[in-house]
């Protein structure tokens, strides 16, 4: 089985949230100092799904990052967990893309790469939380997409997948190829094993620019984009605590379901 | 006549003498070989380096029972009892050889017999025997009837008992009964003779005093043999193991982890090489550590896992892989390796270790700081680990998540636990902050913890300006400073580790440094004694030794009173991993006024706070006390107002049991730099 999975570098979402700035004129995140950037979560868990698929199906994981040179660093992540290969897609073409810009390139690099059973993306980033991609490039790629997966299992030419709802969960069957976006419910992603770090130290991460995929530039200009950002503001958080008191926890409980109910 | 030239029953007394020796010498030789054939299964290593080192390291332990009186405190004596009944049977194996083995066996008996040299020895045991039954008569009452925590009544330390009591009656018999019956009178032996004299005084026949002093003889005899072939075969093969094994102690730090050689690993796929899942994926060594357990069990009662309630006793470890040895050996030795196979269904971890034993050490070192035959606990936790995360992928939820953060982060502290960046502590300060192409001699690694941890960091900044007080001048890496890598390490996330000390260390050398002040015992202790074997061969101080010396040579005056009583806990990695616990001591004593109040458990053998080993971030086992607030307990019986450290963890683990216990007005939890800049002119 064949996979390819898209991943993409994020600023590390754990950074502590007044240290989190942006430039509101070039409407931009100003990186922190010596915070390195990883592998969005939610992407982490679609290398860790491909993972879960090799270990019973064998077969080959390839990763592809969109981003600058420095997203190699979240290829090399996914080989140290499993994956085998991984491209960059690095390009001054490439910035500033909108989600269908970015479905667009992920798609001529899918292509590229051709002879996949499966296209694995995260449910959406973890830094602009669109959750637009994956379902721009099944269109473009032309298969089936199922979303918000938290179980994959594949049967010969079928994959069943287990898709979280408000409510549960509903299963899906799709025929291969297919594209599946997988969401955090899928579980903690394996800590690399063993040599695995050090494969994946080693590897020569090979970054494809826009000619070597073959990425009309009439498809990447701002002409093109979908959407367009009028402004970026760190929300204002403001929270209120009031502490419920009672003379007994019962009677704390009590107060509590009165208060809950006035502001119902 | 000496029994051995007697006839019973028409046989020769010499050829019954030497055919049960051969029996008994042939089941000895044959246990001893089939163990160290065991022990071959082990993996090579190498530990005959500095030969004349280990021998005069041996002898020192063993001879002066050094090993044994180490350990006798007021309220554990049992050493001395060891000591006693060491050196009186050391006397009494000599006389077997001598007057047994020379005397009897080889015919020497008229050489040898009726010299002044038999009667002073004969004396000399007499004394020794006396010393022996006492021992052993205390040792009975101790095991039996006091029942301290740390022994367990089992059947072998009472045959031995036994065995070694009727050795020393055995003996007075044959002297007693010897001397009496052959009709002289003698004044020595003293307590022979004083026994002979009571028989003489008796209606007792001489023929019947000789006939009993001759059957006293062989029974004595064949217990000795009994004793050679039952030693080896028992948990007493401590006797025959422990010099041995104290002889290849390390030389060195007490826990040497091997670095994995990646290159030598063909399969990168397969990954069940790393650490130890196998009884022989353990050295050579490590087997002979079985050996040498007597089961004294001082380990199970100083390891802090054990003593809050957790499921690990280092005592059980290794007894039951010695008992795993023994059974599954023979059949791994034969290559008979199939499930049918004695104790081939047991697997290692799991069933011979549990997972949660494996994760509930905090590597502290007090069990092998107490082991009196240099028996090493903590590497074969450490290489279970290995093998459970690099291997397996199996880990507390705890665990993986630090883990996790050490490899996309490069320091263990993950999300809301620190609201820092790794650089903000150089903020305003004047600091030489060292950028690609710099280069500087001396470099102060902040660690971790007194990085990202507000109160850590208070820490760190007194350090800073202390040093700066003082004028010695150092660099910093600021946010380029990286997690030394203990924290993997200790995890058994050794490949992590692998990689962080690779890069410290180039960006070290790329920068010319040739000396690290360290605020933390634990980057102390791994860039000490663990990067050499990485090629990073820097000066390592802690910041204590640096202080003490800046006080002694008047470079830095702590003048100003310290007003509290203050108790110093020494932190694991410093004091028994490193021996750095008299250089706080001298800071105290330089302060006007301080008032030290010692820990019954300090210096060398400390007790854990509970955050080594990766337990900073590693949850104990539920349902279970916490390391630290055991320690609390024993601060607070000081009667101090100010418990003082010098290390970030325990001064986390410290300040959690004051708050714990809700004593925050009566006790305060120090870095001992604090109480430096605080008493500072």
């Amino acid at each position: 089985m064949n996979i390819i999975v898209c991943v993409k570098q994020v600023l590390d979402p754990e950074i502590p949230p007044a240290k989190f700035k942006i430039d509101p004129e070039t409407k931009q995140v100003i990186p922190p100092p010596g915070v390195p950037p990883v592998i969005s979560v939610y992407d982490e868990r679609a290398v860790e799904a491909a993972c879960r698929l090799k270990d019973t199906h064998k077969g080959n994981i390839t990763v592809i990052s969109m981003g600058s040179e420095k997203a190699a660093d979240v290829i090399k992540h996914a080989i140290s967990m499993g994956a085998d290969d991984g491209f960059v897609l690095s390009d001054a073409a490439f910035e500033n893309l909108d989600s269908f810009g970015i479905a667009y390139v992920l798609s001529k690099a899918i292509e590229k790469i051709g002879g996949y059973d499966l296209v694995l993306c995260g449910r959406q980033a973890a830094d602009w939380g669109a959750g637009q991609v994956g379902s721009i490039l099944a269109e473009i790629l032309g298969i089936p997409i199922v979303t918000l997966a938290c179980d994959i299992e594949a049967a010969d030419k079928n994959i069943k997948v287990k898709r979280i709802v408000s409510d549960g969960y509903e299963v899906l069957e799709a025929p291969l190829p297919s594209l599946v976006t997988v969401s955090s419910e899928i579980g903690l992603p394996r800590l690399p094993a063993g040599m695995r770090l050090m494969i994946a130290r080693k590897k020569q991460i090979p970054v494809w620019t826009a000619q070597d995929i073959g990425a009309e530039a009439s498809q990447l200009g701002t002409d093109n984009a979908h959407t367009e950002i009028t402004g970026l503001s760190v929300p204002d958080r403001k929270t209120e605590c009031e502490i419920i008191t009672g003379a007994t926890s019962s009677e704390a409980a009590v107060n509590l379901a009165v208060k809950l109910n006035e502001l119902k | 006549m000496s029994p051995v030239s007697a006839t019973y029953w028409g046989i020769p007394g010499y050829a019954i003498f030497w055919v049960l020796f051969i029996i008994a010498f042939g089941l000895f030789v044959q246990r001893v070989y089939v163990l160290l054939r065991l022990m071959s299964l082990g993996k090579q290593e190498n530990r005959f380096g500095r030969i004349g080192l280990r021998i005069k390291n041996m002898l020192f332990e063993v001879i002066p029972q050094w090993c044994s009186l180490r350990s006798v405190t007021r309220k554990d004596l049992a050493g001395l009892g060891h000591a006693l009944m060491f050196w009186g049977f050391g006397f009494f194996l000599i006389s077997y050889i001598v007057f047994i083995g020379l005397a009897e066996g080889f015919g020497l008996h008229a050489v040898l017999m009726g010299t002044t040299f038999e009667t002073v020895y004969a004396s000399i045991l007499d004394i020794a025997g006396v010393f022996v039954i006492i021992a052993i008569v205390w040792a009975a009452i101790r095991r039996y009837v006091i029942r301290p925590e740390r022994l367990e009544i089992n059947v072998e330390a009472g045959v031995i008992m036994i065995m070694v009591f009727s050795l020393m009656a055995l003996h007075f018999c044959i002297e007693g009964f010897g001397i009496a019956g052959s009709g002289e009178s003698a004044a020595w032996p003293p307590l022979g003779a004083a026994f002979a004299r009571f028989l003489s005084g008796t209606d007792i026949s001489q023929s019947t005093l000789t006939a009993v002093s001759h059957g006293a003889w062989w029974l004595h005899y064949a217990l000795i043999l009994g004793f050679l072939v039952y030693i080896p075969r028992s948990k007493h093969l401590h006797v025959l193991a422990a010099g041995p094994n104290i002889f290849f102690k390390p030389i060195g730090p007490n826990v040497v982890l091997e670095p994995i050689p990646l290159e030598a690993i063909e399969d990168p796929e397969g990954t069940e090489a790393f650490g130890v899942s196998k009884i022989q994926d353990f050295t050579w060594k490590d087997l002979l550590d079985l050996y040498a357990c007597a089961v004294c069990g001082r380990c199970h009662v100083n390891c802090p896992a054990q003593v809050s309630g957790k499921s690990l006793s280092p005592k059980e470890v290794i007894h039951n892989l010695k008992e795993h040895l023994l059974e599954a050996g023979p059949g791994l030795l034969a290559g008979d390796t199939g499930e049918s196979a004695k104790g081939q269904n047991k697997t290692l971890i799991g069933d011979v270790v549990t997972e949660d034993e494996i994760w509930a050490c905090t590597t502290c070192g007090a069990c092998q700081e107490v082991c009196p035959v240099g028996i090493e606990h903590i590497r074969k936790i450490i290489e279970l680990r290995q093998n459970l995360v690099m291997a397996q992928s199996k880990m507390p939820e705890s665990a993986q998540l630090m883990l996790r953060n050490m490899q996309s982060r490069g320091h263990p502290w993950s999300g809301a636990q620190s609201l820092r960046l790794r650089g903000d502590w150089t903020q305003d300060l004047e600091l030489n902050i060292l950028s690609p192409g710099d280069s500087a001699h001396t470099l102060f690694w902040v660690g971790c913890t007194g990085a990202l941890i507000d109160r850590n960091v208070n820490a760190t900044l007194s350090l800073t300006r202390v040093l700066k007080a003082a004028g010695v001048d150092f660099a910093v890496l600021g946010e380029a400073e990286t997690c030394c890598g203990d924290p993997a390490r200790r995890a058994g996330y050794d490949f992590q580790f692998q990689i962080l000390a690779e890069e410290n260390i180039e960006l070290l050398k790329s920068y010319n440094i040739k000396k690290i002040i360290t605020s933390c015992p634990h980057c102390y202790n791994t860039m000490k004694n663990e990067y050499p074997l990485y090629g990073g061969d820097f000066k390592v101080v802690h910041y204590t030794e640096l202080i003490a010396n800046l006080v002694s040579q008047g470079t830095l005056k702590l003048t100003k009173e310290l007003d509290a009583i203050v108790t110093y806990h020494d932190p694991c990695y410093l004091s028994r991993y490193n021996e750095v616990y008299l250089e706080p001591r001298r800071i105290f004593q330089d302060i006007p006024k301080a008032q030290l109040r010692e820990m019954e458990r300090s210096k060398k053998t400390t007790f854990c706070c509970g955050g080594g080993g990766g337990h900073l971030w590693i949850e104990e086992q539920p349902g279970t006390t916490k390391i630290n607030h055991i320690r609390i307990e024993e601060v607070i019986e000081t009667g101090a107002d100010t418990v003082v450290t010098s290390c970030p963890y325990c001064l986390q683990m410290l300040e959690e049991g004051i708050e714990h216990k809700g004593i925050k007005d009566s006790l305060q939890a120090k870095d001992l730099i604090e109480v430096v800049e605080a008493t500072m002119k």
